[in-house]
């Protein structure tokens, strides 16, 4: 089990991750999901002790990491990019590790042969393609047979085949009864692979729930709106906790207000509505709904003509959604 | 998937061995020797600490001859005083320690450059003992390169020194002290480049500052006039080693060195610095 509280890192002036709170439980795969740059890979270190957080705690087994006797006994990790110096063999950098909780080479050949790695063992890191050194990094985290497993992007680089065999894995460590903590930035992989699902945006949880109520968009409701005066709607219905997005084609899309509210308030300012559907959305949208405003690299399209209403952004180039939120 | 693990995990069972001391410094003797470069080079400082003393050795021999034709020669082997023979062994003492303390300044700062530090510092999150087996290696093997180092280019000198009918003799008082003590000086050096590589985390800076200190230093001081560089200069690591490899031997006339003991002190107190704010800094930074 793991649980952060308030948990943040500051650097500098940049906020990675603005007080976090959650629990990762054992027996099921808890997927930790949210775009580049979202603090998914900070909130990681911390828990793996690599980084203090500068606020908040997090315990592996209710303990910090560093406080345990045998840490690679309690969790292992996959963390982003190698771990790995490329000088030397697979076998090497595992057996290395394995001293320094007295874990005996059987246990290095088992994690080689489990991961694939088979082969390559003996051959210098340094050759090993995108895949393999993500075994390698899989065989480490392993290595210590812990309660808890951290994956940090775990696919990155990986073939077909290993990415089914990543998604075996990950079922069959949670349904052994460990904890796994997997992270990734693709909600498709999330949508295949994990039981429950921990969204983060900008170093901000935006929801934390099974990834069944994700899915069926549970306490965020989405309507289609189509109406001859969307700035005017989007003033009255824009206030705290209701996101609008000008879709390209004209219609709306409004999230946080159930369609009865949307109507009520469009018929108070006689407002023509001609369309209000409620929508069904797909882990891909909920995702992108969730996550929207809380990329921080985002691309932004040039600038159409004008007509928007102050305060809301002009309409944008192609098949691109743009929002207001307040 | 069944050959996963035969029963059910186990939550922090107090039997479980975890990263002592021994087991931390095991793990960081495998990652030593386990790459092919650090093998090669510390046997290419004995190399050419061997090929150095010959070469000492030789051109010693042909000074003293011309010393017994030239008058200006002699004046000069007679300012030089003490046995001449004395530092064959040690001839190649400044390019060891080039090689060992970057290697030294490697052993931490590579771990940081290749990303092997979050599994190093993942294994054992306390990370001082990684730092003190690290400092406990680089020190012995910087110690036990530079012996037998000198030791072999001792013997390799040995038929040279007898054709020019100079003594050297390995087992003597002098020569065991002048060989250990430029040992106790490489491993100082090494356990300096360690805690620079352990302060700077990159191999290019720590390796240029640790060789600016070294031997940039002297000569800045050097070329700067005034007292004041004069008498700081004495202080800079490399002249503070020159007086204690001194030890038990006739001061040269005019020396510009402290006096051996208060050499030693000021080596190690750089060492001590260097060190000690290594571990401070591992401690506290994110890895």
């Amino acid at each position: 089990m793991i649980q952060a509280t308030d948990l943040a890192k500051v650097y500098g002036e940049k906020t990675a991750v603005a007080g976090v709170t959650f629990t990762v439980e054992p027996g099921r795969v808890t997927g930790f999901l949210g775009p580049n740059g979202a603090g998914k890979s900070t909130t990681m270190r911390m828990i793996m002790g690599l980084d203090a957080p500068t606020r908040g705690t997090v315990t592996v087994n209710g303990e910090p990491y560093a406080r345990h006797r045998a840490p690679l006994r309690e969790i292992g990790a996959l963390l982003e990019a190698r771990a790995v110096h490329p000088g030397r063999s697979a076998f090497q950098h595992l057996h290395a590790l394995a001293a320094t909780h007295g874990i005996p080479s059987s246990r290095v050949g088992e994690v080689i042969d489990m991961t694939g790695l088979g082969a390559v063992a003996r051959k210098k890191v340094k050759g090993f393609s995108l895949g393999m050194g993500q075994r390698l990094g899989i065989a480490a985290a392993l290595l210590g047979d812990p309660q808890v497993v951290v994956l940090d992007e775990p696919v990155n680089g990986l073939d077909p085949e290993g990415v089914v065999w990543v998604r075996n894995l990950v079922t069959y460590l949670a349904s052994e009864g460990r904890t796994v903590f997997l992270s990734s930035h693709l909600m498709s992989e999330m949508a295949q692979t994990a039981d429950h699902l921990i969204v983060i945006g900008r170093g901000r949880i935006i929801a934390d729930a099974p990834i069944r109520d994700i899915l069926d968009g549970q306490g965020r409701a989405r309507s289609r709106v189509r109406t001859d005066s969307p700035a005017e709607l989007i003033a009255l219905l824009a206030r705290e906790g209701v996101s609008i997005a000008a879709q390209e084609d004209g219609h709306l899309e409004v999230t946080g207000l159930e369609p009865r509210e949307i109507a009520r308030a469009a018929l108070g300012a006689g407002i023509l509505v001609y369309e209000l559907t409620p929508l069904q959305a797909s882990l891909e949208e909920a995702y992108l709904q969730l996550t929207r405003d809380d990329v921080e690299y985002e691309s932004h399209p040039a600038q159409a003509g004008g007509g928007a209403a102050p305060g809301v952004p002009a309409t944008a180039g192609p098949a691109t959604l743009r929002e207001v939120i307040r | 998937m069944s050959t996963l693990t035969s029963s059910a995990p186990a939550s922090s069972a107090n039997h479980v061995p975890g990263p002592s001391f021994l087991r931390v410094l095991n793990a960081e003797a495998i990652k030593t020797r386990t790459l092919l470069s650090t093998t090669i080079l510390l046997l290419c400082a004995v190399a050419l600490m061997a090929g150095f003393a010959a070469l000492q050795a030789w051109g010693t021999g042909e000074f003293t001859r011309a010393a017994a034709t030239d008058p200006e020669a002699a004046a000069a082997l007679a300012q030089q005083g003490g046995d001449i023979a004395l530092t064959i062994p040690t001839a190649a003492v400044s390019f060891t320690q080039l090689i060992i303390g970057a290697l030294a300044v490697l052993a931490m700062s590579s771990e940081f450059t290749t990303g092997m530090a979050r599994a190093t510092f993942s294994a054992v999150p306390q990370r001082l003992p990684v730092l003190a087996a690290k400092l406990l290696l680089v020190v012995v093997l910087a110690f036990v390169v530079t012996y037998s180092g000198a030791m072999l280019g001792g013997l390799a000198a040995q038929p040279i020194v007898q054709e020019y009918d100079l003594a050297l003799d390995l087992a003597s008082q002098d020569v065991q002290r002048s060989i250990l003590l430029n040992g106790v000086y490489v491993a100082a050096v090494a356990a300096m480049g360690l805690g620079l590589g352990t302060l700077l985390r990159n191999s290019a800076g720590a390796i240029v500052t640790l060789v600016a200190g070294l031997f940039v230093l002297p000569i800045i001081f050097q070329l700067i006039p005034g007292e004041f560089f004069e008498e700081a200069r004495k202080y800079l690591p490399t002249n503070a080693a020159s007086a204690m490899v001194q030890w038990g031997v006739d001061p040269v006339a005019g020396s510009q060195l402290l006096e051996p003991w208060q050499g030693a002190l000021i080596l190690a107190g750089y060492v001590a610095a260097l060190v000690v704010g290594a571990a401070a800094s591992l401690k506290a930074r994110d890895v």
